[in-house]
């Protein structure tokens, strides 16, 4: 029995059945995810000899409306790992205080003479997120993003890895989100088509190789721009870079292309 | 002179005839026993330090930290029963998480130092609850100018967030010290535990209300002060703990860290050198 | 039949500021039967002597298996043990899941910290009458943690605890420096050695009353009960009288 003064003269439970709680709702209607509506485009990364790069441009669409043009796409996390989100952006908000309020709480833990061993490193973040990514999936209200992580994993290895709304996961030397997938992907494997060559990658050519894919994607992809972000992680630390412009644009290739300008055929 | 509670002082919330509570002050106490802990407010950032006593040969050097971090700029240091000292800070972790998750910011310290005041005040007053047997120092760094919003997307309006009247001062350091009463002040020098009297005595000729200690001096000062506390228990060992918050221009841009050791070192040995030079002089 | 009027409650403080019911649960730690810990730079080992209530029943388990890199030794009232190793192994596995790493050991220590001292500040409850060592590797190397009842817990390079301890603490002592550098064989050896130096006189250590469990980087934490654990006690106490495989009766 509960004497407790909050159950003082409330109708046995047994007898008279439990309250329906749902009358005691103060938090309004239940809210799933449908679609998203204010997102950023495609994030793409490459993995090379001693770290990882990756860029995202400044861009948040509403729709076709190019609305917001200097939104900061790629989140650092504990200054050692780099997160690229595609996606709703508020949903990206969300992700970026939940993944705060971790980095606090870690940092609690470990002690400052640690050389940061025991921080949370890519890996660990990645196996996070998608515990968090598929938890929401099967809420049925999954938060619209497609991310790639990249940083140091285990024993300083360069780690790239996705995850996206549905929970789903994996990992390869060069990742893309978005139109990337299919424009920029082709660009990344023809240079680096497995680990192998990205053992041998250097950093200022995985750096190339990124911008060029950074340019096609603004060719190409209707909701990009030509202002972007991009990070080189490596062990020793994260550079990044929040304003690089696109250059040595040649939009040359437009004139072939019908009804472009005042052609008619 | 304390009178005997007898029969008024066995149970929490219960006031004596001339209205004291008497597992209150037993409580103070506890907190009389326990190694000294100081807090300095400097002009430009906060130290904490501690004088951590030795219990046994076979505990790790340089281990067991007893300043906890609470959110990212503040500190947390207590005089007293261990395990009540980090369920305060466990506490206090809540309030600054809760806190982030409404409002999008750091908690003020003078914030957190109310709602652990009314936190510990709530022991105070519950027959099913004891008193917590420690007093906590709280010292950290406000943000002067605007800082990014949590989750914050692009740069915001040129003018800045506003809501700040023109002349005035926000932000800086801050420190204060919550008793097991529930009892809390800010302060510029903060001194409990067993050497507290020396500490305070020491703090007090430092003339901290001036604003003019730096922080490399106030880390310094607060070896020497721990090392002049800990005179009173001379014949067990110690080891001295330190930290320090800075604002953004300082040396720990605004986080709550551990003083370097090198620095931590240097402040020993001129600690040491003080003392010394005392001993001298008495002679 | 109290010895004071203080010592009720865990809710109690007395005029000098102490909780007795706190001092009180120390002591049921003080009539358990020893467990020693000891790291060096590579190896975390804990060792500890069995007990049982009468002739014919099993022996207590007093070193238990947490996670694949970490383990802990018990002394005191063994069903407190029973429910902290089960939230040990609970957060252990939690962390495995959500991070895949193994949960660094000041990190679980906190936690225990943090759950005892609830039961030493609420009224109804008592403090957990029982004392740990816990040992393991993680990220940052090996370490050995003692936990009280009182909640308090300490970062040591060796300790031990339980009836009659401080002759294991006193050699503990005598050899702390050259714990650092030691192999794992010679960790053991010292364990043991730790470990007879509290039994008394007519005692010894057998493969009945005698557990061990050590983890190396890269090892997992291996427990050594019954028979494995003979061929340490044969290197370590060279002039053992016989009985290795005997069942030894101890009274």
């Amino acid at each position: 029995m509960n004497h407790l003064p909050q159950a003082w003269g409330r109708p046995r439970d047994d007898v008279y059945g439990a309250y329906d709680a749902s009358h005691f709702q103060m938090s309004g209607p239940t809210q799933h995810s449908s679609r998203p509506i204010v997102t950023g485009t495609s994030v793409v990364a490459v993995k090379f000899k001693d770290g990882v790069v990756i860029a995202a441009d400044n861009l948040a669409s509403y729709g076709s409306l190019a609305r917001f043009t200097d939104v900061k796409r790629l989140r650092t996390f504990n200054s050692k790992s780099v997160l690229g989100f595609g996606g709703d952006v508020s949903d990206m908000q969300y992700l970026d205080r939940l993944l705060n309020s971790l980095s606090v709480r870690e940092n609690y833990s470990t002690s400052i003479d640690d050389s940061g061993k025991s921080d949370l490193d890519a890996h660990n973040l990645h196996r996070y997120l998608s515990k968090v990514m598929y938890k929401r999936r099967s809420d049925f209200n999954p938060l619209w993003n497609h991310i790639l992580v990249a940083g140091l994993g285990e024993k300083d290895a360069p780690f790239l890895a996705s995850v996206d709304l549905l929970g789903t996961t994996f990992s390869s030397p060069t990742l893309a989100t978005g139109f990337g997938a299919h424009l920029a992907q082709p660009i990344l494997r023809r240079q680096v088509p497995d680990e192998a060559a990205s053992k041998e990658l250097s950093q200022e050519k995985a750096v190339e190789l990124i911008r060029e894919c950074m340019k096609v994607l603004f060719y190409r992809d209707a909701r990009s721009m030509d202002k972007y972000s991009i990070a080189v992680i490596s062990k020793s630390g994260v550079d990044l870079k929040e304003d690089e412009k696109l250059e040595n644009q040649s939009w040359a290739f437009a004139e072939g292309i019908r009804g472009y300008g005042t052609q008619v055929n | 002179m304390t009178s005997i509670g007898t029969g008024y002082d066995l149970d929490n919330s219960v006031f004596s005839p001339d209205g004291r509570n008497f597992q209150v002050e037993y409580a103070v106490k506890a907190v009389e026993n326990g190694g000294t802990s100081i807090g300095i407010r400097c002009k430009d950032g906060v130290v904490l330090a501690t004088e951590k006593l030795v219990t046994s040969k076979l505990m790790k050097a340089g281990a067991n930290k007893r300043i906890a971090t609470v959110d990212r700029n503040i500190g947390m240091v207590s005089a007293g029963l261990l395990p009540d000292g980090r369920y305060l800070v466990s506490r206090a972790r809540q309030e600054t998480a809760s806190w982030r998750q409404i409002y999008k910011s750091p908690m003020p310290v003078a914030s957190l130092a109310g709602r652990l005041g009314s936190f510990v005040q709530m022991f105070t007053m519950n027959g099913g609850l004891r008193p917590f047997g420690i007093t906590a120092i709280v010292g950290g760094w406000d943000s002067e100018g605007d800082m990014a919003v949590d989750g914050q997307v692009g740069a915001g309006p040129s003018v800045g967030a506003g809501g700040k009247a023109s002349g005035k001062k926000y932000g800086g350091p801050f420190l204060y010290m919550i008793e097991p009463s529930g009892l809390y002040w800010g302060y510029y020098g903060a001194a409990t535990g067993k050497g507290r009297q020396a500490a305070k005595s020491e703090l007090e000729k430092l003339d901290l209300s001036a604003g003019a200690l730096s922080l490399e001096q106030g880390v310094k000062e607060a070896a020497r002060i721990i090392y002049v506390a800990h005179e009173d228990s001379k014949d067990k060992e110690f080891e001295l703990e330190m930290t320090w918050v800075s604002g953004l221009s300082g040396p720990t841009k605004g986080q709550h860290q551990e003083v370097p050791k090198e620095l931590r070192e240097e402040a020993e040995r001129l600690a040491k050198k003080a003392l010394e030079g005392d001993d001298e002089m008495e002679e | 039949m109290f010895r004071n009027n203080y010592d009720s409650d865990a809710l109690t403080f007395s005029p000098q500021g102490r909780i007795f019911q706190v001092e009180y649960a120390q002591e049921a730690v003080k009539q358990g039967s020893v467990v020693v810990g000891i790291v060096s730079k590579t190896h975390a080992v804990l060792a500890a002597l069995k007990r049982n209530a009468e002739e014919l029943s099993s022996y207590q388990k007093k070193v238990i298996e947490i996670d694949a890199h970490y383990g802990i030794a018990l002394a005191g009232l063994a069903s407190d043990a029973r429910v902290l190793s089960n939230f040990m192994q609970q957060q252990s596995l939690s962390s495995r899941l959500t991070y895949d790493r193994p949960i660094a050991l000041a990190e679980i220590t906190h936690r225990l910290s943090i759950r005892a001292q609830k039961s030493t500040q609420q009224h109804g409850r008592r403090p957990y009458g029982v004392g740990l060592l816990i040992a393991g590797i993680d990220t940052t190397g090996p370490h050995l943690f003692e936990f009280q009842p009182s909640g308090v817990t300490q970062e040591m390079v060796a300790c031990a605890m339980g009836a009659r301890s401080q002759m294991a603490r006193t050699y503990l002592e005598r050899h702390v420096d050259e714990f650092e550098a030691c192999g794992k064989d010679e960790l053991i050896k010292h364990a043991l050695r730790a470990l007879k130096e509290s039994l008394s006189q007519d005692k010894e250590l057998t493969v009945d009353n005698t557990s061990v469990g050590i983890s190396g980087e890269d090892e997992a934490f291996i427990l050594l009960d019954g028979q494995s654990v003979v061929p340490w006690l044969n290197a370590t106490f060279e002039n053992r009288e016989g009985g290795e495989e005997s069942m030894e009766v101890d009274s």
